[in-house]
């Protein structure tokens, strides 16, 4: 292949398969652009994977960013139409504890109508009604259009449009270099992970979007972007305690969310300035999830008496604007950067802020930046076009029917129309996996071939293999077997196995008493002291 | 009602006490909340394979001594031998036959295929005295299609990598199918239990027998014989190469058996067992146990002279851990464990985790304390008790035999 | 704060560590596939469910509700209150007639004692057999155990009643539908025993039967009534007149001790520990050491005792065996404790009658293996179903210690 052809391949270069980089390919693929993906582990492996699965009505920053506010609502309700398999239309609560008193309520039910977000007074017994968990001391309650969104599976539907559409997309690549011509990005080098190799690809435009990793992208196209990398420490409990989502009304401050999310709930944030040594290894520490614990216990008395499963920690990519060294009063907005113009380098791009909620609306800033630059014209379709498993929205897909058996039901829900292609006319592949999460061989077999699986943690971010009450004790090991007949290397699928079984303990041990430390005590007894794990690698 | 002793917790200690409590006349009653640890076990039991300072043992009554003064075997002291003999004589006895010794490690082969030195394995199962025993033999391993729970895979790799040839032969049974048809329930245990039928078994043979000719080792999952060592011995008796069963993921069919035949063992000798039971108070005078009160009997107390905490470890809710501490809570007795949870854990999953060796603290006759006191007559033992890690060390069958054994004759 | 130092969830299936102990215990998955097995079906099945409703499976309904899963379970998990409690809030299938049949034990009971001579040849006929069979869905092999001519009560009330408050101590008697419609003589083995133990013998105000049927086959509400009448019976008795109430049959004992509040809601805290059990009554008035025992001389009686799964629940197997090894003539021998297979009204629904045999059948081989002169066990299905399924009678250790007993002697060294 010669150079020219080679520059001739893509359109765009997209780093980073967080849900902003996955959606900003979708949007560019849809648009007919030549799309290039890249990331360096797994989709959805940074931020868009690590905080609260809120599907946001904006009410919560309302008071305090009104434009995040109501592009937060906007977005909530396209993603409800376009994403309806990564969505739970639960509603959200805020209630007033007689400690923060009734005098935010006023200001925030003012600032939610002037963003254009639906928050209704109501009273507290109806409350309790609608959500019983709910802490009974309750002075005030605002209901708001808060939902559950599901990030996994959010970026992997985008991923899989873009791929649909044309774009090539690679995981376990790096980018090690941008490659500059004449002071302007042609390019990017790129490292493989698995080969240990290089490539280099070209492209007329490259768009960073590696949120806090974004930092270090823009150094190497010799621009700035100032991050603020602010980590935010979560919890998630054993089951569903609460089926709508439970926020603090008063000023954000720690542990004040509570959302229902598939099998789980999830309490979070804190909010700490981290260094950039830290963002690549997050680990939660006793004093965070003390602080997540105690406050978690005044949005619903249960969770004190509710098993704790993992801690976990995300780093929020907001642009450092000011010296707040908190970090919530930063703007969450969306900051698109084109470094032509802002630093005079030509074929680079950054996109970054915004959340999560956001990232369709981020995407299509970023592609229409693009198509602006490679004089594309057509325009954005994503807030109309459903995502694949969002496609059909009878009772079956929807895992409502009574034909299906629970597994059915399971894979459905987690996958949407595209459980059709779940192998499930063989017996073998009916069986559990994960017994936890209702995972089968099928599916196992199906996200192995068709969803860019590499390793345990992939699956799992497929699947919620690993994800349930067992923390991976069953399943782990059914899945490594797996894993190891479909690439034929079962020397490497019990390596994975025991990193696996480390990333799990990663999330567990800050956690780890009362039932916890009894289920790893079992863990630990079968994988080392039964098999044997601890003196195989 | 009234007993000589109760034993608190129905695994391989409180069982192992309660029978040679049993033999010398005792009228004891085993309390146990539910089945033990037993039925995760891989069928074999480690006495001493592994140092705190990750020295490998040979022979375990040579390095006992080398222990830190707090391990339960340093307790134990010089009669060490003597009771890793009736340990093995007892299980023995008890209808669990198990061949090894004190004085030279022996290895017991994993799910994962790989081998670990262990010191008594049961008889009919697998037991070697190297680790390399497949190196430059034939293995035909049989599989069961679709069972999830043994990753054949991993087994033949493992096998091949000592320097074996393995050819995997798939079982393929309608009774096996039929299990099957639930997406949940082909565990080995279900297995074993289809096994139990003579019919199937004779199936089964009948796949073996064509299919082991050239072939110098059979091995299979460890899938059979739940209820008692008979099919087992069919299986050997009828196929003339040497036969390997191997441990698969939880439960463990020989785990569930050993556990079987121990408490059958002390009922034959007169004990009561009562499964499912789990005690909610106790009644102490000063530093003596008189009786205890259960979620069943309410009101109706246990009572007893002599008391043997034999709860298990945290798996079993023989000791509790709250975010802050770790508890004994039947009679609250002092537990050996380090302030502040970050001291608790390694980051690695694999290392060596401080909180095995977290547990009661005992005198040096295992009498449990409180407040630095010693109990009249409640006594540890097992893995309740504190100053060994039972899976680095490779100890955890040991300490419950011997500590059990060590007890039981105190109290006689 | 009381910061996770009790994590206990309802039923506490959070305790659940998916050791699969469970798994190896369950009667029904190795003989019916169809069965999700205990786990699934319960913690595990419970956070789907608290997902949505609609992951509630109803294969739910081949569970035995024999709660062996919670014996075994190592972690406390009310695995068995789970299943019924999900089959209860959320199965969509009504009860057939079929299944209301079976589950009205009393009211059936009383029309069917009425007319005992013609229905116990109408049942027994082919004819009939078969329209059970086939339209009803009650399995042909089944034998429907007699109805007796006379009520237990009509017995009672005519012959023993007046003579009861003779006696210095004095208890309430829960006979159940099996002593009252089929098995009269049960209850009078009951009442001479007691009465030798010099206990008078009284009638509860209103007696219903326990529900467990009714549960079982989907009847909450009328189970829930029956319930709430039955504990205002108790609490009468056992509050206001201090008599505890005492009932012969294990599962009875077992429905209105645990399943009134754990699945009915229907709280029994302040006399629930005032409902005991034949034997350990009596077992504890004979280790009180207040009473004495005088037995009949007789031939050694070879006895295989049968732990049922309720009893194994309510962990009393104890008392019943201990009862029967006081009696001197008794050389016992207690059988490895599994479930017969009835698993109440289960067994009689021709879906479930070849797992019902399934799961019986190692229990009916240790019986022949140990070969005694009758069986004993405290519960009135598994004594069916054992006599249906073997050769051999099965007396309940009340009846067993009444035969043995001199019961005129008895009573006049407890006066």
């Amino acid at each position: 292949m010669s150079l020219d052809n080679r520059r001739d391949e893509f359109d765009v270069i997209i780093v980073g398969g967080g849900a902003t980089g996955a959606g900003t390919a979708r949007d560019c693929a849809l648009r007919g652009l030549r799309v290039l993906l890249v990331e360096r582990f797994d989709f959805a492996a940074g931020a868009t994977g690590r905080n609260h699965g809120l599907l946001h009505s904006g009410a919560r920053y309302a008071v305090t960013d009104g434009e995040s506010a109501s592009e937060c609502i906007k977005e909530n309700m396209i993603l409800r139409k376009i994403a309806s398999h990564c969505v739970e239309e639960n509603d959200g609560l805020f209630i007033s504890l007689p400690e923060d008193g009734l005098e935010y309520q006023a200001k925030f039910v003012a600032a939610c109508q002037a963003a254009g977000i639906r928050a209704d007074i109501i009273d507290p017994d109806e409350a309790k009604i609608l959500e019983p968990s709910v802490n009974p001391e309750i002075i005030g309650v605002v209901r708001v259009p808060d939902g559950s969104v599901d990030p996994f599976r959010l970026t992997l539907a985008n991923v899989i449009d873009a791929k649909e559409h044309g774009a090539t997309v690679l995981v376990y690549h790096e980018v090690v270099e941008l490659i500059k011509e004449f002071g302007k990005v042609i390019g990017v080098r790129v490292a493989n992970h698995k080969t240990k190799t290089t490539h280099d690809y070209y492209a007329p435009l490259t768009v960073n979007a590696g949120g806090i990793w974004g930092h270090g992208i823009a150094a190497k196209a010799g621009v700035t972007v100032n991050m603020f990398p602010a980590k935010g420490s979560l919890l998630i409990f054993g089951h569903r305690v609460n089926n709508v989502v439970l926020n603090r009304c008063r000023k954000p401050a720690n542990a004040d969310i509570l959302v229902p999310g598939d099998t789980i709930c999830l309490i979070g944030t804190t909010s700490d300035r981290v260094g950039y040594d830290e963002v690549d290894d997050m680990r939660v520490t006793a004093e965070e999830v003390d602080i997540l614990l105690s406050e978690g216990e005044k949005l619903a008395p249960a969770l004190a008496t509710t098993r704790v499963l993992r801690a976990y920690a995300g780093v929020r990519p907001l642009v450092a604007a000011d010296n707040d060294p908190s970090g919530r009063s930063i703007s969450r907005g969306i900051v698109l950067l084109d470094h032509a113009t802002r630093d005079g380098v030509e074929g680079f791009a950054t996109i970054t802020g915004g959340k999560l909620m956001t990232y369709r609306l981020m995407a299509e800033w970023a592609t229409d930046l693009a198509c602006k630059k490679l004089g594309v014209d057509k325009k954005c379709t994503t807030m109309v076009d459903p995502l694949p498993g969002s496609r059909q929205n009878d009772d079956l897909a929807k895992g409502k029917s009574f034909l299906m058996t629970t597994e059915q039901k399971s894979s459905v829900h987690r996958h949407g129309e595209l459980a059709a292609k779940i192998p499930s006319e063989n017996i073998y592949d009916n069986s559990l996996v994960c017994e936890c999460e209702d995972v089968t061989v099928g599916e196992v077999k199906y996200a192995i071939k068709e969803l860019d699986v590499h390793n345990l943690v992939d699956l799992r971010r497929r699947t919620r293999v690993g994800m349930g009450t067992c923390q991976g004790e069953l399943c782990a090991c059914r899945a490594a077997g797996l894993l190891g007949e479909a690439h034929d290397c079962s020397q490497k699928a019990q390596k994975e196995l025991a990193n696996f079984l480390n990333e799990r303990w990663k999330g567990t041990y800050p956690i780890t008493w009362g039932e916890t430390i009894r289920e790893c005590e079992y863990t630990q007894w079968v994988y080392s002291g039964v098999c044997g794990m601890d003196k195989m690698f | 009602m009234k007993f000589d002793t109760i034993i608190i917790g129905g695994g391989l200690a409180g069982l192992t006490c309660g029978i040679q409590l049993q033999k010398s006349g005792k009228k004891c009653l085993i309390v146990s909340s539910g089945q033990s640890a037993l039925h995760f076990s891989s069928g074999a039991f480690d006495l001493l394979t592994t140092l705190n300072d990750g020295t490998e043992v040979e022979n375990a009554v040579e390095a006992v001594s080398k222990l830190d003064s707090n391990h339960p075997y340093s307790i134990i002291g010089s009669k060490f031998a003597h009771y890793a003999e009736e340990a093995k004589n007892l299980l023995n006895e008890s209808g669990v036959a198990v061949v090894g010794s004190a004085d030279k490690r022996a290895y017991k082969i994993t799910p994962m295929g790989t081998m670990k030195p262990t010191w008594l394995s049961l008889a009919d199962f697998s037991h070697f005295d190297n680790p390399t025993p497949f190196k430059g033999k034939k293995v035909a391993l049989f599989s069961i299609a679709g069972f999830l729970d043994f990753n054949t895979k991993f087994v033949v790799d493992n096998i091949e990598a000592t320097g074996a040839t393995v050819k995997i032969i798939n079982i393929c049974l309608p009774e096996i199918e039929r299990l099957r048809t639930s997406p949940t329930e082909m565990r080995s245990s279900n297995i074993a239990k289809v096994f139990q039928n003579e019919n199937t078994l004779n199936a089964l043979l009948s796949t073996l027998k064509c299919n082991t000719n050239g072939f110098d080792v059979v091995a299979l999952p460890a899938v059979f014989g739940l209820f008692g060592p008979e099919p087992v011995k069919v299986i050997k008796e009828q196929i003339g190469t040497p036969v390997c069963l191997i441990p698969t993921m939880p439960p463990s069919v020989p785990g569930v058996r050993a556990q079987r035949q121990l408490r059958s063992a002390f009922e034959r000798l007169g004990g009561t067992y009562m499964l499912g039971d789990t005690v909610v108070s106790t009644k102490v005078d000063g530093l003596k146990a008189k009786s205890l009160y259960t979620v069943n009997h309410v009101e109706e107390p246990l009572e007893a002279d002599n008391f043997v905490l034999a709860a298990g470890s945290f798996f079993s809710n023989g000791l509790h851990a709250t975010p802050y501490a770790i508890e004994e809570p039947i009679f609250g007795a002092d537990v050996n464990f380090l302030e502040g949870r970050a001291n608790w854990f390694d980051q690695n999953v694999f290392n060596k985790q401080n909180y095995m060796t977290f547990g009661v603290d005992v005198d040096s006759t295992f009498h449990i304390k409180k407040n630095g006191k010693s109990f009249e007559n409640v006594y540890a033992i097992g893995s309740i008790l504190s100053g060994f890690n039972p899976i680095y060390e490779g100890c955890g069958g040991g300490v419950s035999m011997l500590t059990a054994l060590c007890v039981a004759d105190n109290i006689k | 704060m009381n910061m996770q130092l009790n994590n206990i969830s309802e039923n506490n299936f959070e305790q659940c560590i998916k050791c699969t102990v469970c798994t190896v215990y369950c009667p029904v998955v190795p003989v019916n596939p169809n069965y999700p097995g205990p786990k699934q079906a319960g913690p595990d099945g419970e956070r789907l469910r608290l997902k949505r409703g609609e992951f509630f499976d109803e294969a739910l309904k081949y569970c035995l509700n024999c709660k062996r899963c919670e014996v075994a379970c190592p972690s406390n998990v009310k695995i068995g209150d789970i299943i019924q409690k999900a089959r209860i809030k959320y199965s969509a299938k009504k009860p057939s007639l079929r299944d209301i049949m079976l589950a009205n034990t009393d009211f059936v009971g009383t029309m069917a004692s009425a007319f005992s001579p013609i229905v116990n040849t109408t049942l027994g006929l082919k004819p009939v057999k078969a329209v059970l069979d086939g339209v009803l869905k009650i399995d042909k092999h089944r034998q429907f155990p007699k109805y007796s001519g006379e009520k237990f009560e009509t017995w009672f009330k005519k012959h023993a009643m007046a003579e009861q408050d003779a006696y210095k101590n004095h208890l309430s008697f829960f006979h159940g539908c099996y002593i009252n419609y089929n098995y009269p003589q049960l209850g009078k083995d009951f009442v001479n025993v007691l009465n030798a133990l010099g206990y008078g013998v009284h009638l509860l105000d209103k007696e219903k039967c326990c529900g467990v049927a009714l549960v079982s086959n989907g009847l909450i509400n009328q189970a829930r009534k029956q319930a709430v009448s039955n504990i205002e019976s108790i609490r009468k008795s056992v509050l206001e007149n201090h008599r505890p109430v005492v009932g012969a049959s294990s599962t009875c004992i077992f429905t209105m001790r645990d399943e009134y509040p754990h699945l009915l809601d229907v709280d029994n805290s302040d006399v629930r520990d005032s409902i005991d059990l034949a034997t350990r009554f009596v077992y504890r008035v004979i280790n009180s050491g207040k009473v004495k025992l005088c037995f009949k001389k007789g031939p050694k009686q070879k006895i295989a005792y049968h732990t049922p799964c309720h009893m194994e629940k309510l962990g009393w197997g104890y008392y019943s065996t201990e009862v029967l090894r006081a009696i001197p003539t008794v050389d016992l021998t207690v059988l490895e404790s599994q479930c017969c297979g009835i698993g109440g009204t289960y067994g009689f629904k021709k879906e479930n009658y070849p797992t019902s045999q399934g799961i019986g059948a190692s229990l009916f081989e240790q019986i022949s293996n140990v070969n005694p002169d009758f069986v004993s066990t405290d519960c009135e299905t598994c004594k069916w179903q054992i006599e249906m399924s073997t050769t051999y009678k099965v007396k309940h250790p009340i009846s067993v210690l009444a035969e043995a007993l001199d019961i005129e002697a008895t009573k006049k060294l407890n006066k």
